[in-house]
């Protein structure tokens, strides 16, 4: 009876074991369809509508009746909102995570922490309609700028959306270092602020690189808060506050005119793989962090 | 002697005064630091506050439940709301599951070695990619292999691919913080590991699995960029709040974005501040449930506050 149940229970235990396995291999079953599906949608633009990839790559001119979908506009234009944001967005972030970690006192934290959370949660699109009807009119009435889209629009947009990632993750890099340091520190008569600026960012550099990498893959990726103020004009950013448009929101504007194997489609899918290929690498950037700190 | 003893009171003087240079600086930092974080509350409080300035009036209880119009004024928002939660609770069935699978594989079960690291490398992966690039994978598989068309069930499992990886992760955060002592003293007491697992280890990390799986909820509530090119951005006409869930499902945050720069009604600043403020509710009230059933379930099964 006994031997039963045992047995009973070491299938059980067996099925589990194979079901939890199951699931976890459907990561990996998931993960390699996307990247092969998208390496062989998104490489049509070069090998059936023989496009070279130097051209997609560099080439400003985006038409496809012209049959050159170049896509230097797109590049240049996520490049230009994406360090926006970070330069923004990154030191301010970092100076929120310091400060959660090593001056905020409990009571601070218990309300700071929360409200990031929220920003975290709001929608893409509501950031995106925030920034349509507070910040485009606040542009327009006190620049030159003759609508108010842009890319300082888009960038600051960004720059608040990277926010919560930024400052979570340094405020973990901060906290993952080992007391000793500041102890040490602080026992040699340095001030707290001394502490921060020559001890503790120096040790937490490479949480903080990994902070600022993951910030950058957010605003990479970021598309609809961005689509709806950056203006979407095909030309590259002439200032501050020139309309332009990037990698994302080209998909997004462009996709729904495109048909099913069509050129536009094509080029449109060659935008994707390379924003996946940007967020591999990312990753991979991530890792040698790491490993740097391990 | 006099010079010497002139020569230290000189020198203590300018110590005297790097120590107050230096406890101004770290005043003065002291003073940045707090202002900046409180910036991110202030600025998080005018949000809100103008959002409820914006969308205040917009809100009526034809709009909530109403349906939309295609070219004239006065259309609402009830389908979208229904899509949203439908999508969501679909999304959630598929997700929840395989997350607390894989991350109860890898948190408790995987020894270090190349089929974890590939999982996890994966996990990463997939948790960077971009959601409209998810959303063109959507399209790619549910619409154009399997010619679907946009489906409530296509843009569910587009979205499921999207949060896999974070519900994973609060799956084996929430393991990670369920004392070893527990899983001691139940193989102590002759348990088998999976026993253990679902009859120690789960409930006492219930708390904070709910919390987390609420909090990504709300995030899946809110999505878009995946959804334009899977759900698609059209309710059914004749029965909007159709449960099939192969049929058109555009939602509350889709629904904004599309009112915003495709449609032609009039009264688009009208639907775009309320659907604005309904999303932004929805995230406080996902936020809120959150943490308080979060809290009461690790009350109810471990006795403890969380």
């Amino acid at each position: 009876m006994i031997a039963l149940e045992a047995r009973r229970s070491r299938r059980a235990e067996q099925f589990a074991l194979g079901v939890l396995r199951l699931a976890a291999a459907s990561v990996i079953l998931a993960m390699a369809a996307l990247l092969g599906y998208l390496a062989y949608e998104g490489t049509k633009t070069f090998y059936v509508d023989k496009f070279p990839l130097a051209q997609f790559l560099f080439s400003p001119t985006f038409s496809v009746d012209q049959n050159h979908p170049g896509a230097a506009v797109f590049i240049v234009g996520t490049l230009a909102v994406t360090t926006f944001a970070i330069v923004i967005g990154g030191p301010f972030g970092i100076a929120v995570g310091v400060f959660l970690s090593e001056i905020a006192p409990a009571r601070m934290n218990q309300i700071l922490k929360p409200a990031i959370e929220v920003m975290v949660g709001i929608p893409s699109v509501v950031y995106g309609w925030l920034g349509l009807t507070l910040l485009v009119p606040l542009i327009r009435t006190h620049t030159s700028s003759p609508s108010g889209f842009g890319l300082a629009a888009a960038g600051v947009v960004l720059a608040i959306m990277i926010l919560p990632t930024v400052i979570t993750l340094s405020e973990d890099a901060f906290r993952s270092l080992p007391p000793a340091l500041k102890e040490g520190s602080l026992a040699l008569g340095a001030t707290r602020w001394q502490t921060i600026v020559r001890v503790l960012l120096p040790s937490a550099s490479s949480g903080l690189a990994v902070a600022l990498i993951l910030g950058i893959a957010r605003a990479v990726g970021e598309t609809l808060a961005i689509q709806m103020v950056i203006g979407n004009a095909t030309q590259f950013p002439s200032g501050l506050f020139s309309p332009t448009a990037a990698l994302t929101t080209e998909i997004v504007t462009d996709m729904p005119g495109a048909t099913e194997g069509s050129q536009l489609e094509h080029a449109l899918f060659s935008m994707a793989l390379l924003l996946l290929v940007i967020a591999m690498v990312l990753i991979v950037c991530v890792r040698f962090a790491l490993r740097k700190r391990a | 002697m006099p010079a010497t003893g002139a020569l230290a009171s000189h020198e203590s003087l300018a110590a005297t005064r790097s120590v107050r240079g230096r406890k101004i600086a770290d005043m003065a930092a002291t003073v940045v630091l707090w202002v900046m974080a409180s910036s991110i509350i202030v600025m998080l409080a005018a949000f809100i506050g103008y959002m409820i300035y914006l969308g205040g009036s917009a809100i009526s209880i034809p709009f909530l439940f109403g349906t939309p119009k295609e070219t004239t004024a006065g259309g609402g928002i009830g389908p979208e709301i229904y899509n949203s939660f439908y999508i969501l609770f679909l999304t959630l069935a598929f997700t929840v599951p395989i997350a607390l699978a894989a991350g109860v594989y890898l948190q408790e079960y995987a020894r270090p070695g190349l089929f974890r690291s590939i999982v996890q490398f994966s996990a990463e992966s997939l948790a960077t990619i971009p959601s409209i690039v998810m959303g063109l994978f959507g399209l790619l598989v549910f619409v154009y292999l399997f010619k679907w068309k946009f489906t409530a069930l296509g843009g569910a499992l587009t979205l499921t691919l999207l949060n896999l990886p974070a519900l994973m992760r609060v799956t084996q955060e929430a393991l990670a913080s369920v004392p070893d002592t527990l899983r001691e003293a139940s193989m102590g007491l002759g348990g088998t590991k999976w026993q253990t697992i679902s009859r120690v280890v789960l409930p006492s990390a219930i708390g904070r699995l709910t919390t987390g799986v609420v909090l990504v909820a709300g995030r899946i509530f809110g999505e878009t960029a995946a959804l334009i090119f899977t759900a698609g951005l059209s309710v059914p006409f004749n029965n909007p709040y159709d449960l099939d869930p192969m049929r058109p499902a555009e939602t509350l945050a889709v629904h904004l974005w599309y009112t915003h720069s495709e449609s032609i009604v009039p009264d688009v600043d009208r639907i775009g501040n309320g659907s604005a403020l309904v999303l932004l509710v929805m995230v406080l009230v996902f936020n809120l449930v959150a943490r308080l059933l979060g809290r009461r379930l690790t009350r109810h099964f471990t006795g403890r506050d969380a």
